[in-house]
C-alpha cells in the first residue's frame, strides 16, 4: 500500500471510531435510562468496534508518516480517546462490573475526537528535528497515558458527586428534622483543627455509602470514589514522571530543564492540583466533597494543559498547526 | 505588675506555637500548593519578561493602565516575584515542619519491635485453628512463615506470642518523595545562583570565547555567580542544515573545536537534541543564518573586512525561507560616517523564480547569492549591528552585488564580476573608468553560514535529576504500598495447639482479606496443621 492510501485508511478508521463512539454514548444513556440489559450489551460491542477502529486509524497512521503516530495534537488526541475508552472497557466495565458510566467516557471520547478532527487536522507529515527524540517518546507516551487515567478519574468523580448528592437528599427525606451528614463523609472525623493531619490512613479509605440507592442507576458513591482514586492515584506518579522526562527532554533540546514555558507551567498546575487532592482525601475535614471538588478543579486544569495552551497561548510547545 | 509581665512569654509562646501548629497543619499545606497553582495561572496568561520580553513591551504599550498595575504586583515577572518566592517558602517551611517529627517517628518505629497483642479477636480479620505442635513451637513455625512472607517479626515463644508487621516502606518512600523536592529547590536555586546563560553567534572559520563581552547582550547571570567566565574557546569548522523537499529542517548541527583555558581541546558536532558538555559550561545548537564576507576599500585603505552577521523580519504568516537576510555595516571612523544596509538572497535561482510565479520559493542553499545594498552617509546615531536609524543620513548610492563581485559603493556601479542567475537588467551598470581616491569599493568574496550556540552553566543538573528520579521513586511506595499488622497467639489445646492469628491493615483494606487468608494458611502450616477454610475460619 502506498503513504496516501495509509493515510486514508487512518482518517476513514478514525471516522468509523468516532461515529461508533456516539452510538454507544447515546446507547449508554439509553441504557441509564431504561436499563435494558440488551442496551448495554449493544453499547458494548459498538464501543469495541470503535475502539479497534481507534486503534486501526492510530496503527494505519504511523504507517503514513513513517514514524512513531504521537507528534501532534491531532495524533494525541486519537491515543487519548484509545486510551480512555480501553480503560473503560477493560477496567470499569471489565473487573469492577461498574455498567452506568458508559455513557460519561464515551461523551469524552466524542467531545475529544471532535476537537481533535475540527482543530488539530494535520496531514501525516514528518517532524521538526526537535521532536526528533526518544525522550518524545517517552515523555508523550507518559502525558498521554497520565491525561487518560486522570480524565478516567475525573469522570468518575463527577459521577460520585452526583451519587453523593441523591444519597444525601435520600438520607435527608429518611430522617427529616435531622441535619444532614457532614461533607458526605462516613468515617470518624476530628473537627479539631489543633490535630494532627491523619497520616497513617493515607488517602487510601473510600468515602460515600456502600449499599445503593434505588434512585439514581449509579453504583453507590463509595464504589465511585474508590474507582476515582484508583485511576487518580495511578495517573498521579505517571504524571509525575512525564514532567520529569519532559524535564530531561527540554535540557536535552532548549538547554534547560525548566522554563516556566506555558505548557509547563499548565503542566505543573495540574501536577499541584492533584498533589491537592491526593493530600485532601488524607485530611480531616477535607475528604469526601471538598477533595472531589479539588480532582475537578484538577480536570479543568488538564483540559487547560492539553488545549488551551496549544490554542491562546503562545510557547514553545505550539506545534498544534 | 507581676502578673501581666509573666503572661506575656508565655502567651507570645502560645502565639509562636499556634503559628507553628497552622504551619504544620495540612490544611495549611493544601491551600499554600493551591496558592502555588493560583499563582503559576497568572504566570502562564500574562507575557512573562524571562520569556517573552517583547510581548511584555507590546502589552504596556497597549494597555498602559493594567501594565503600571500588574508591574508594581510582579505579575511581569510572577516567577522571580517576591510573593512566589514568599508562597514557595511558606510552602517548604510548613514541608520541612511537617517532615521533622515525621521522620522522627518513622525512626523509632524502625527501631521499635512490634508489640504483642492480647485480644486477637477483636481485630477486623480473625482466624482461629487447631494446630499438631506444642505452643512453643507453633510460634516458632508461624514467626518463620511470617518472615518468609518478609514481615518485621517479634516471637515471644514462651508465651507463644508472635507479632509481625510489614510496609513500613509506605512511609519511607512518602518522607522521601516530600524530603527530594527540599533538595529539588536547593539545587536548583544553587544552580541557577551561580551559573549563567546566554548566546554566542560564531561565523563559520570563526572563533569565539567564553567571557561576558563576547555575548549577544542577552547573558543572564545568577544572583550569586561572580564572573568567572569558563573562558572556553569555541571555532566554527562548519554548519550543515539539511532540509527536506518540502521545506522542514532534517537537522541543524556545528562541526566545533573546543579549547579549554589550559590547552585541552576536543572536536565535536553540536546538534539539536545534541548538546556537548566540554570544560563545565554546555554547548547547544540554537540559531542560524547567514554572514557574508565582506571587503570595503577607499583607495588601499581597508575600512571593513569580515562576515556582516544577517538577521531576518519574517512578517507573520510568512515562510522564513523565503524571506531574504538583512544586516549593517557601519563606518564609524569616515566624516561623514557611513553606513551600508545589505540585503541578501541566498538563492537567486529560487528568488527569481518567485518573483515570475509569485509564489514564495524557500533559499535553504547558497546557489549564486546576492545581495541588494543601500549607501547612507551622515551621522550614525548607535552602534547597533541590526538596526540603522537614518534620521540624520541621507542615501547616496544603491545597487546589487553577487558573491564574487566588487562594487563602486561611491556610484552604484560594478566594477568587476557578472552572474548567468541575476537579469541583466538587475545587475547594474558597468562602472566607467576612474573613480578616483575617494571611491568606497564593496566586495563580496565569500558567504558563510554562522550558528548560534548558547552557552550555559548549571553545576546542579545531576542533583536536580537525582531529586526528580527519588521524588518518583519515592512517589510509588507511598501510593501502594499499605502497613499491616499480623499477630499469632498459640494457646495449649487438645493435643497440640489453638492457633489464633488476628491482623488488620491500615490502607487497602479491601485487598487485605485475600492476603490474610493466604496467610492464616501459611502460618497454620508452619504450626503443624491442616488447612481447612471453610469449616475453620471465623469472621467477626
Amino acid at each position: 500500500m502506498t503513504t496516501e492510501s495509509w493515510a486514508r485508511l487512518s482518517s476513514d478508521a478514525f471516522n468509523v471510531a468516532l461515529f461508533s463512539y456516539i452510538a454507544a454514548m447515546v446507547l449508554s444513556f439509553a441504557y441509564l435510562a431504561f436499563r435494558k440489559e440488551r442496551l448495554h450489551t449493544v453499547a458494548t460491542v459498538v464501543g469495541v468496534v470503535g475502539l479497534v477502529a481507534n486503534a486501526v486509524s492510530i496503527a494505519s497512521r504511523g504507517i503514513a508518516a513513517g514514524r512513531t503516530p504521537w507528534g501532534n495534537m491531532y495524533e494525541y488526541s486519537a491515543l487519548i480517546t484509545f486510551l480512555v475508552v480501553l480503560g473503560y472497557l477493560v477496567v470499569i466495565e471489565g473487573r469492577a462490573k461498574v455498567r452506568t458510566v458508559g455513557g460519561f467516557v464515551y461523551a469524552l471520547a466524542v467531545l475529544t475526537m471532535a476537537m481533535a478532527v475540527s482543530f488539530f487536522y494535520v496531514g501525516p507529515t514528518a517532524l521538526i528535528p526537535q521532536l526528533n527524540s526518544y525522550w518524545r517518546q517517552i515523555h508523550v507516551t507518559s502525558m498521554i497515558v497520565a491525561s487518560s487515567l486522570l480524565g478516567i478519574g475525573c469522570l468518575l468523580t463527577i459521577a460520585y458527586l452526583i451519587k453523593a448528592a441523591s444519597e444525601r437528599r435520600e438520607v435527608d427525606r429518611l430522617r427529616t428534622g435531622t441535619p444532614p451528614p457532614i461533607m458526605g463523609g462516613s468515617g470518624v472525623e476530628t473537627s479539631d483543627p489543633a490535630a494532627p493531619p491523619d497520616y497513617a490512613g493515607g488517602g487510601d479509605e473510600p468515602v460515600g455509602n456502600t449499599t445503593t440507592s434505588r434512585k439514581i442507576a449509579l453504583p453507590p458513591s463509595a464504589t465511585l470514589d474508590a474507582l476515582a482514586y484508583k485511576f487518580i492515584r495511578f495517573g498521579f506518579p505517571v504524571w509525575t514522571f512525564g514532567v520529569i522526562c519532559g524535564a530531561i527532554w527540554a535540557q536535552q533540546t532548549w538547554g534547560r530543564y525548566w522554563g516556566w514555558d506555558p505548557k509547563e507551567t499548565w503542566s505543573f498546575i495540574t501536577w499541584v492540583i492533584f498533589a491537592g487532592y491526593l493530600h485532601a482525601r488524607a485530611t480531616a475535614g477535607w475528604k469526601g466533597t471538598r477533595a472531589a471538588v479539588v480532582a475537578l478543579v484538577g480536570f479543568v486544569s488538564l483540559l487547560v494543559t492539553y488545549y488551551a495552551v496549544n490554542l491562546w497561548i503562545a510557547g514553545l510547545h505550539s506545534y498544534a498547526t | 505588675m507581676s502578673g501581666p509581665v509573666a503572661s506575656v512569654p508565655s502567651s507570645l509562646r502560645r502565639s509562636v506555637a499556634l503559628v507553628w501548629r497552622t504551619l504544620r497543619s495540612m490544611r495549611t499545606a493544601i491551600i499554600l500548593l493551591l496558592m502555588l497553582a493560583a499563582g503559576a495561572v497568572v504566570g502562564s496568561l500574562i507575557p512573562q519578561i524571562p520569556n517573552s520580553p517583547q510581548r511584555v513591551a507590546a502589552y504596556q504599550v497597549d494597555h498602559p493602565f493594567w501594565a503600571k498595575f500588574f508591574q508594581a504586583a510582579g505579575f511581569f515577572d510572577v516567577f522571580g516575584s517576591w510573593w512566589f518566592a514568599l508562597i514557595t517558602t511558606l510552602l517548604f517551611v510548613s514541608l520541612v515542619a511537617c517532615l521533622i517529627p515525621r521522620s522522627r517517628a518513622m525512626i523509632r518505629t524502625a527501631r521499635a519491635r512490634p508489640i504483642h497483642a492480647r485480644e486477637l479477636d477483636a481485630f477486623p480479620s480473625f482466624a482461629e485453628r487447631t494446630v499438631a505442635l506444642a505452643p512453643d513451637a507453633a510460634a516458632r513455625g508461624a514467626a518463620a512463615a511470617l518472615r518468609r512472607k518478609h514481615y518485621r517479626v517479634e516471637l515471644d515463644e514462651t508465651a507463644g506470642s508472635v507479632a509481625a508487621e510489614k510496609g513500613a516502606l509506605r512511609e519511607i518512600g512518602s518522607l522521601a518523595f516530600h524530603w527530594a523536592f527540599l533538595l529539588l529547590l536547593i539545587a536548583v536555586i544553587v544552580g541557577k545562583g551561580t551559573g549563567y546563560v546566554g548566546h554566542a553567534t560564531i561565523v563559520e572559520g570563526y572563533g569565539w570565547t567564553d567571557a561576558r563581552f563576547n555575548y549577544d547582550g542577552d547573558l543572564r547571570t545568577g544572583r550569586f555567580f561572580t564572573g568567572n567566565f569558563s573562558g572556553t574557546g569555541i571555532q566554527l569548522e562548519d554548519f550543515k542544515d539539511p532540509f527536506r523537499t518540502t521545506g522542514i529542517p532534517m537537522d541543524f548541527s556545528s562541526e566545533l573545536t573546543l579549547t579549554a583555558p589550559d590547552g585541552t581541546s576536543e572536536q565535536t558536532d553540536v546538534r539539536i537534541n545534541h548538546p556537548a558538555v566540554f570544560n563545565g559550561v554546555r554547548i547547544y545548537q540554537f540559531g542560524f543564518g547567514w554572514a557574508p564576507i565582506v571587503q570595503i576599500h577607499r583607495g588601499n585603505r581597508v575600512l571593513f573586512d569580515g562576515p556582516v552577521v544577517l538577521g531576518q523580519h519574517t512578517p507573520p504568516g510568512e515562510n522564513p525561507l523565503a524571506q531574504p537576510w538583512e544586516g549593517f555595516v557601519k563606518l564609524t571612523t569616515l566624516r561623514p560616517q557611513i553606513g551600508i544596509a545589505v540585503r541578501l538572497y541566498p538563492d537567486a535561482a529560487a528568488y527569481f523564480r518567485s518573483i515570475a510565479t509569485g509564489v514564495p520559493q524557500p533559499m535553504t542553499e547558497a546557489n549564486a547569492p546576492f545581495m541588494e545594498y543601500e549607501v547612507w552617509q551622515g551621522k550614525l546615531l548607535d552602534n547597533s549591528l541590526s538596526t540603522l536609524d537614518t534620521r540624520f543620513m541621507h542615501r547616496t548610492a544603491t545597487g546589487l552585488i553577487g558573491k564574487g563581485w566588487t562594487v563602486d559603493a561611491t556610484r552604484g556601479c560594478v566594477i568587476s564580476g557578472t552572474s548567468d542567475a541575476i537579469p541583466a537588467s538587475l545587475a547594474g551598470l558597468t562602472c566607467p573608468d576612474g573613480g578616483g581616491a575617494a571611491t568606497l569599493t564593496m566586495a563580496f568574496p565569500d558567504l558563510r553560514q554562522y550558528s548560534t550556540l548558547q552557552v550555559s552553566r548549571d553545576a546542579t543538573v545531576p542533583w536536580v535529576f537525582a531529586a526528580a528520579i527519588l521524588i518518583v521513586l519515592g512517589l510509588l511506595p507511598a501510593l501502594y504500598v499499605s502497613r499491616r499488622k499480623v499477630w499469632v497467639r498459640a494457646r495449649p489445646g487438645g493435643t497440640g495447639s489453638i492457633l489464633q492469628v488476628g491482623g488488620f491493615a491500615l490502607q487497602r483494606k479491601d485487598r487485605f482479606d485475600e492476603e490474610f487468608a493466604s496467610l492464616a494458611d501459611d502460618v497454620t502450616t508452619a504450626a503443624g496443621g491442616a488447612v481447612r477454610r471453610e469449616s475453620q475460619e471465623v469472621s467477626p
